[in-house]
């Protein structure tokens, strides 16, 4: 029997039934670096901003040896601490941007998405309004006006993650306002608060959940790209702004890649972890809905 | 054609909120006295001072209120005049500024645009014609991998391997070369902004041709005899690059907001190096006709992909 | 070629199957869609193909022309066209055999006609493949084969999507499709279940016609026993993946000997009942293709079912003419058969006054 047919059949392609081993392990990870974020004043790492000069080593940037993992800076810093460090920023900005663009946009969506109406117009347009900027431009922009700390950072991340948010959440409880059951839940006296919040909640939270992750590896991403163009938290460490200082001079980069190498990596390591978990559970929850 | 109209409207309608935005934002949240004048904007006690303050408001407007300097402004932006720079070093029109780096920042997106779809439609139909097999499941691990990367990571690494360690391209951009040379030049950072998306369209696509290779009339096709890669590039690949195409066009805008990381890394001067530059040097009527400009290319290149979706796939004509 | 050649090969089967099976590998096990069938079709003749879902029809039609899916099949036995072996050619061997010499069309014409392609283009590219036609030849023959499928205005047709189009004209393009090359062989896949009543009929008759016109073969799958009454040769009835009789058509509805069919006919409405009459229906469901019944597939949804039944598998028997053929312990007109009838009536089950047919 000849295996050259052009169609694949639908048991070609591997339908997981559970979460999987991979999705564990990027939920391990990003763990691991919160972990590292919330405690990094008491693990016993050594200090981010200190000089480790050491005359018989010559002049810093000092390369990658057992004292120094990942190697140091030009002013002799452990870029390995500094990376650890640098999580702190990046995670926290990511997670409280995206909870605010999901607690905002979230609420927005749903809400609109259920009353419809002249809500559901204005929260459109604004949603439309706000998507006609790309992110980038209009991240700088807000950033460069006001004081740049990891609250303000935050939720200008978090004003961008409202838009795509919110058309998820309209889009998902459009689906679900109008199905029987919310019919019928209706029939029997239910309020409109009630109903939102048992019947058509637990249904749009399903998408909402991988979306979290994706949308939480977005927003690290973002910061990055903020941090290493110069407009994150003022006087942080960031693996962006890691990255920009290692990168920055053409010597530097050449001579001494671990400065910005690194950094790179525990940011795309951690990325990866929330992409492949955030995709790994919108196939997994895909997969139910088919089967419905 | 009252859909056309009413895009076309909305359009508007939008740019006009964007650009209202924009102009409160900078005037609101900063203080454009400040901007031109530094600290001597502040300095209310020296009789100097003073009158700079003054001439500098009367030459900005300044002394109108918000909605009216709004009003001067739109008027002036749309028949083309984007005011003067800020900075201190003379004072050159905005539109020179623009017209002399916009070029290149095109030239640099249009690149990775087709280096994009060029390198994803040949991806995707391999993908899609060996789905589930190992081959296929390396590449989507790639795709993956590449989304994963920020660009400005991307940037970093090519620029280590290629312009550093290789010496293949120059470090920074010549821009009184021939145009053959920039173009060349523009090659590094095209790659960077395009092989994040090269990946992202790929995924789409490859979905949308195993999803469009399980209909019936590809096995229909079939029975006509007709071979693999007839049925794969004419059969399969035309009904399922209707959303591909809305993608790349939609995805243009999100591309403009790239560039400025690959300029800013390869030393290019576009309009996205400029907008960091005139940021940090508070030049604000620079950054108000960038962000201005970047805007209304989205929502126009937006409008246009939604015409375009209507006129090419057959079954939503009117 | 001399005349005994001629003969010889006019009344040789065009398409024949031995002991074919095809199985599918699932996540519960092996499902055996096909399992041990045997049909012959000779040229000019037409097979009616009759079962309910999961009775391995389609399974059957597809295994012969060879359009299975690539992985996770199973095949087993012989599959002869013109006494070449085919069964196990690649797709690429097959590719010259698919539209030239065996066509197929399907359920649903919406989905089955590429939707983004002009009509006049999906019927000249079979002609400029496999006949190698020029542009402007092709589409002339297009024209002219929408014509003979009835379609009015068959110029503007070439150049109007499938969606500009009613049901029953995507259905007369996909036969226009089907013939294009003169294939020898048509395999009809439900052609008329997605059709209105009235259509239904046009788009028979027109398989009819094509069939005579051409001496064409055609392999007629339906679940819909009143399609094939008028338009086949011979009916074979399957279940279970397996045919259960097999017998020229007026045999098979004047001599049924299995139950199986006899429950399928019976099912049908006739307008010479009574109104308000309850309509017979089988009870119980299709086998499980994964783990079929020991013994006989039908026997536990079978009136008639005796221990014998449902303990070992009833081999396929000739019946008074070699033409017909079925599997059955105890058939329609056996001795069991009436005893249990008896019983029924007496129990109420069964209306005394209800014959077969």
């Amino acid at each position: 029997m000849s295996n050259t047919s052009v169609t694949a059949a639908p048991e070609d392609i591997v339908v997981p039934k559970k979460l999987g081993f991979g999705f564990w392990l990027c939920v391990i990870w990003v763990g691991l670096m919160a972990f590292i974020a919330i405690f990094a004043s008491v693990l016993p790492l050594k200090s981010p901003t200190a000089n480790f000069l050491n005359s018989a080593q010559g002049r810093p940037p000092y390369a990658p040896s057992w004292s120094h993992w990942f190697g140091t800076d030009k002013d002799a810093r452990d870029v390995f601490s500094r990376s650890m460090y640098g999580a702190r920023i990046s995670l926290t900005v990511g997670f409280t941007a995206i909870t605010a663009g999901f607690l905002i946009g979230g609420t927005l969506g749903v809400i609109s998405g259920y009353y419809k109406g002249w809500i559901d117009r204005i929260s459109s347009f604004g949603f439309i309004v706000l998507l006609s900027f790309p992110s980038l431009v209009l991240a700088i922009l807000l950033t460069s006006l006001i004081d740049r700390n990891l609250l303000t950072v935050s939720l200008v991340l978090g004003l961008l993650s409202i838009a795509p948010v919110g058309r998820l959440a309209r889009a998902a409880t459009l689906q679900y306002a109008d199905r029987e059951f919310v019919l019928a839940a209706r029939q029997i006296g239910a309020t409109n608060r009630r109903i939102i919040i048992k019947e058509i909640l637990p249904n749009v939270a399903i998408p909402m959940s991988s979306l979290a992750l994706l949308g939480m590896a977005v927003a690290v991403v973002a910061e990055g790209g903020l941090a290493f163009l110069g407009f994150s938290v003022q006087k942080g460490i960031t693996w962006g702004g890691l990255i920009q200082l290692g990168s920055d001079a053409s010597k530097t980069l050449q001579n001494a890649p671990w400065i910005a190498f690194f950094p790179i990596l525990m940011l795309f390591l951690t990325v990866l972890s929330l992409n492949f978990a955030g995709d790994r559970l919108r196939t997994f929850f895909d997969v139910k809905e088919t089967t419905l | 054609m009252r859909y056309y109209v009413q895009r076309v409207a909305l359009a508007i309608l939008l740019l006009l909120a964007v650009s209202m935005l924009t102009f409160g934002a900078l005037n609101i949240l900063g203080d454009p006295l400040f901007n031109i004048l530094g600290p001597v904007a502040g300095d209310v006690n020296n009789p100097d001072s003073i009158k700079m303050i003054a001439l500098a408001k009367k030459e900005f407007s300044l002394d109108r209120s918000l909605p009216v300097r709004y009003f001067i402004w739109l008027s002036d932006f749309v028949r083309g005049d984007f005011g003067v720079t800020f900075s201190s070093t003379g004072q050159p029109p905005v539109s020179g500024v623009i017209s002399e780096r916009l070029p290149r920042t095109i030239s640099l997106v249009f690149l990775a645009q087709m280096f994009a779809v060029l390198v994803s439609i040949p991806w995707a139909i391999i993908a899609a014609a060996r789905a589930g097999k190992i081959s296929d499941r390396i590449s989507t691990i790639n795709a993956f991998f590449l989304v994963a990367m920020p660009n400005f990571a991307i940037a970093v690494i090519l620029k280590f391997v290629f312009s550093l360690k290789l010496g293949w391209t120059p470090i920074t951009y010549m821009a009184d070369d021939p145009l053959r040379s920039r173009l060349f030049q523009l090659l590094l950072p095209a790659l960077t902004i395009g092989l994040p998306v090269a990946a992202v369209y790929q995924r789409l696509l490859r979905t949308d041709l195993i999803t469009t290779l399980q209909q019936d009339f590809i096995l229909l096709a079939r029975t006509k005899g007709l071979s693999k890669t007839r049925i794969l590039f004419v059969h399969a690949l035309r009904p399922s690059l209707f959303s591909f195409i809305t993608v790349v066009g939609l995805n243009t805008g999100a591309l403009i907001g790239g560039s400025i990381v690959a300029e800013t890394v390869f030393r290019i001067p576009g309009i996205g190096s400029t907008l960091v530059e005139s940021i940090f040097r508070n030049d604000f009527p620079v950054v108000l006709a960038i962000v201005m400009i970047v805007a209304s290319a989205f929502v126009v290149i937006n409008l246009l992909v939604d015409f375009a979706y209507t006129l090419i796939d057959p079954r939503v004509r009117r | 070629m001399t005349q005994t050649d001629l003969v010889r090969s006019e009344l040789e089967p065009l398409v024949e199957t031995i002991d074919v099976k095809t199985h599918f590998k699932t996540p519960r096990g092996i499902a055996r869609a096909v399992d041990g069938v045997s049909i012959q079709i000779r040229r000019g003749q037409s097979l009616g193909v009759v079962g309910e879902s999961g009775s391995g029809k389609t399974v059957l039609s597809r295994s012969i022309m060879g359009l299975l899916p690539r992985n996770g099949v199973i095949r087993e036995g012989s599959v002869r066209y013109r006494g070449q072996e085919i069964g196990n050619c690649s797709d690429k061997e097959m590719q010259s055999i698919w539209g030239r010499e065996m066509a197929m069309i399907f359920q649903d014409p919406m989905t089955s006609l590429n939707p983004v392609m002009k009509v006049g283009k999906q019927i000249s590219e079979s002609l400029r493949k496999n006949l190698g036609m020029s542009a402007n030849e092709a589409l002339a023959v297009a024209e002219k084969l929408l014509h003979d499928v009835r379609i009015p205005e068959p110029a503007r047709r070439l150049n109007q999507y499938p969606h500009e189009l009613s049901g029953g004209m995507r259905q007369r393009v996909m036969i226009a499709i089907a013939m294009a090359c003169g294939p020898n062989m048509l395999f009809a896949d439900e052609p008329t279940t997605a059709l209105d009543v009235t259509v239904q009929a046009q788009i028979l008759e027109l398989l009819s016609e094509q069939k005579r016109d051409r001496n064409m073969s055609l392999l007629l799958v339906t679940h819909n026993l009143g399609v094939v009454a008028g338009y086949t040769d011979e009916i074979a009835v399957m279940y279970g993946g397996k045919v259960v009789e097999k017998a020229p058509t007026k045999t098979l509805f004047a001599n049924t000997k299995m139950p199986y069919t006899e429950a399928l006919l019976s099912s049908i409405p006739r307008l010479d009942q009574p109104s308000h009459s309850r309509l017979t229906t089988i009870p119980g469901r299709p086998p499980d293709l994964v783990n079929p019944p020991k013994g006989c597939r039908f026997a536990p949804r079978c009136a008639y079912v005796r221990d014998l039944c449902l303990n070992e598998e009833p081999e396929l028997e000739q019946a008074d003419s070699p033409d017909h053929t079925y599997r059955c312990f105890y058939p329609v007109g056996s001795p069991e058969y009436f005893e249990r009838r008896v019983e029924l009536t007496r129990k109420g089950e069964l209306v005394a006054s209800e014959g077969s047919n």
